[in-house]
């Protein structure tokens, strides 16, 4: 399904990492992983929190960084894996509730 | 080209963005102000906004007006100050796309192209899959797939195998005439023997005696096991907690907690007791009272035993010559039942009932009360 919104969402980085924190839109969402949209560098293996709300819920799950690539308008598109099984089967449980209400 | 309205309260950003979104070769509409702008969007047919945050403008209002009267209108908010909860928030309003400072062509660039190709997100329960597969990842896949073909024929096999030993009904002479229940431990069968108040320990495989303890103090009639304890009930309701040896070392004693006792189980968090008078089961917090938690009915005619096969408590019925299956969540109601036709003929009352991970397994006692006690291991097939 495709909503008619893309999501907004919050980048956290660990301490390590020393960097800022960024935003981006999260093109594609399932249970296991998310297609993230930024402006941020992102690279392949990196860890980052990722902050967002969907269907009236808010979600803060890490996650790795499995692909990265630059889009043909210069923004770094992010295939995400969700890292944390807690909340990613509560994200599963968002997903069913959003997508049966569609 | 494209018409982009362009709303900045300060003139010199109107002019640094106006700047560069022609040299992106974009036709820009500069405005000062809302009304301005609306005008422009109106007149002039713009593809898109950008607006300025900050420098005494909220582009967060600003945006919720702009895309209240033209909600199919991109808009893209250029900050004058990072902040990424603000980006977001902005984001959460209806903007497109929020460009950080400094400014520059190439962000812009791609964050009006963004705009202009707006579209939502995909939600998906399933997950998607990796982008890339190596060679290795098939090779391995393929191993995988053979070894797990072979792993599910093996079991197959073992299942089968089990089903057959299973379809067997077996019945042994015991040397005891009066028993009162009967318990597993993971490895042997423990029968409990009120008469000459002893606990024998029998070998699954042959019924061979392992073990015999006698208890000259107490009269048992009922025992179950945890992964650390042994529990026994006597006559007069007292439950023991015991040490799993051949002493059975008595650690904890709880007068009167199971009276009336047909049986006892413990399902991995509670204790269970069956009250044969009364005809209820209590369910028992294993603290130092061992209180009772909850009381429910026991809708049987004789209760004789009761056990707990990993997933469902279960009772046996001695004057129905039943297995009686008790609810999961509502132990009163009785969700299933077993008939042991081993006990039709009435010369055996059954006395105590086991489960050994596979199979029931009940002892009778001898309905003139002369001759031995029979041990019956029962077709799992017919559950």
């Amino acid at each position: 399904m495709q909503a008619s919104f893309l999501v907004p969402a919050l980048l956290r980085f660990p301490g390590s990492a020393a960097r800022q924190d960024s935003w981006g839109r999260l093109l594609k969402i399932t249970a296991g992983g998310g297609e993230l949209s930024t402006a941020a560098r992102l690279i392949r293996g990196e860890t980052v929190l990722i902050k967002f709300e969907l269907g009236g819920e808010r979600l803060l799950i890490a996650a790795r960084v499995h692909h990265a690539y630059d889009d043909d308008d210069g923004q770094r598109v992010a295939e995400l894996r969700w890292n944390d099984m807690v909340e990613r089967r509560r994200l599963a449980r968002v997903l069913l509730d959003v997508l049966s209400r569609a | 080209m494209a018409a982009i309205g362009l709303l900045a309260k300060e003139a010199a950003d109107r002019e640094l963005l106006g700047l560069m979104l022609g040299e992106l070769g974009h036709r820009v509409e500069g405005a000062g102000r809302l009304e301005e702008a609306l005008e422009f969007a109106r007149e002039r047919k713009t593809r898109a906004f950008l607006l300025v945050d900050g420098g005494g403008a909220d582009a967060e209002s600003l945006t919720r007006e702009m895309i209240r009267a033209f909600p199919l209108l991109p808009v893209v908010v250029a900050l004058k100050v990072r902040d990424a909860s603000r980006a977001v928030a902005l984001m959460r309003v209806g903007a497109a796309e929020v460009v950080s400072p400094p400014w520059t062509p190439e962000d812009l660039k791609a964050s009006v192209s963004k705009g202009l190709r707006f579209q939502g997100t995909v939600l998906t329960v399933a997950s998607a899959a990796p982008l890339t597969r190596s060679p290795i990842w098939y090779a391995l896949s393929v191993g995988l797939f053979l070894a797990a073909g072979l792993g599910v024929a093996s079991l197959k096999r073992v299942e089968s195998n089990r089903a057959a030993a299973a379809m067997r009904v077996d019945r042994w002479e015991l040397p005891v005439r009066h028993p009162a229940g009967l318990a597993f431990d993971g490895k042997a069968l423990w029968l409990v023997e009120w008469f000459t108040q002893s606990f024998y320990a029998l070998s699954t495989e042959n019924t061979a005696v392992q073990l015999v303890r006698h208890l000259t103090a107490e009269t048992p009639v009922a025992a179950a096991f945890t992964a650390e304890a042994m529990w026994t009930v006597s006559a007069d309701g007292t439950v023991i907690r015991r040490m799993r040896e051949e002493k059975m070392t008595p650690l904890t004693r709880y007068p009167r907690a199971a009276p009336n006792s047909a049986g006892i189980a413990f399902d991995g968090l509670y204790l269970w007791s069956l009250d044969a008078r009364a005809k209820v089961l209590r369910k028992h917090l294993v603290d130092r009272e061992l209180s009772v938690l909850a009381t429910y009915k026991w809708r049987g005619a004789k209760a004789a035993g009761l056990l707990f096969d990993g997933k469902t408590l279960w009772s046996l019925d001695a004057a129905d010559r039943r297995l009686l299956r008790h609810g999961r969540d509502r132990p009163d109601e009785i969700i299933g039942s077993v008939p042991l036709p081993e006990y039709a003929r009435g010369d055996f009352i059954p006395a105590g009932a086991a489960w050994d991970g596979s199979r029931f397994w009940t002892v009778g006692e001898p309905t003139n009360g002369k001759g031995p006690a029979r041990l019956v291991r029962h077709n799992v097939e017919a559950f």
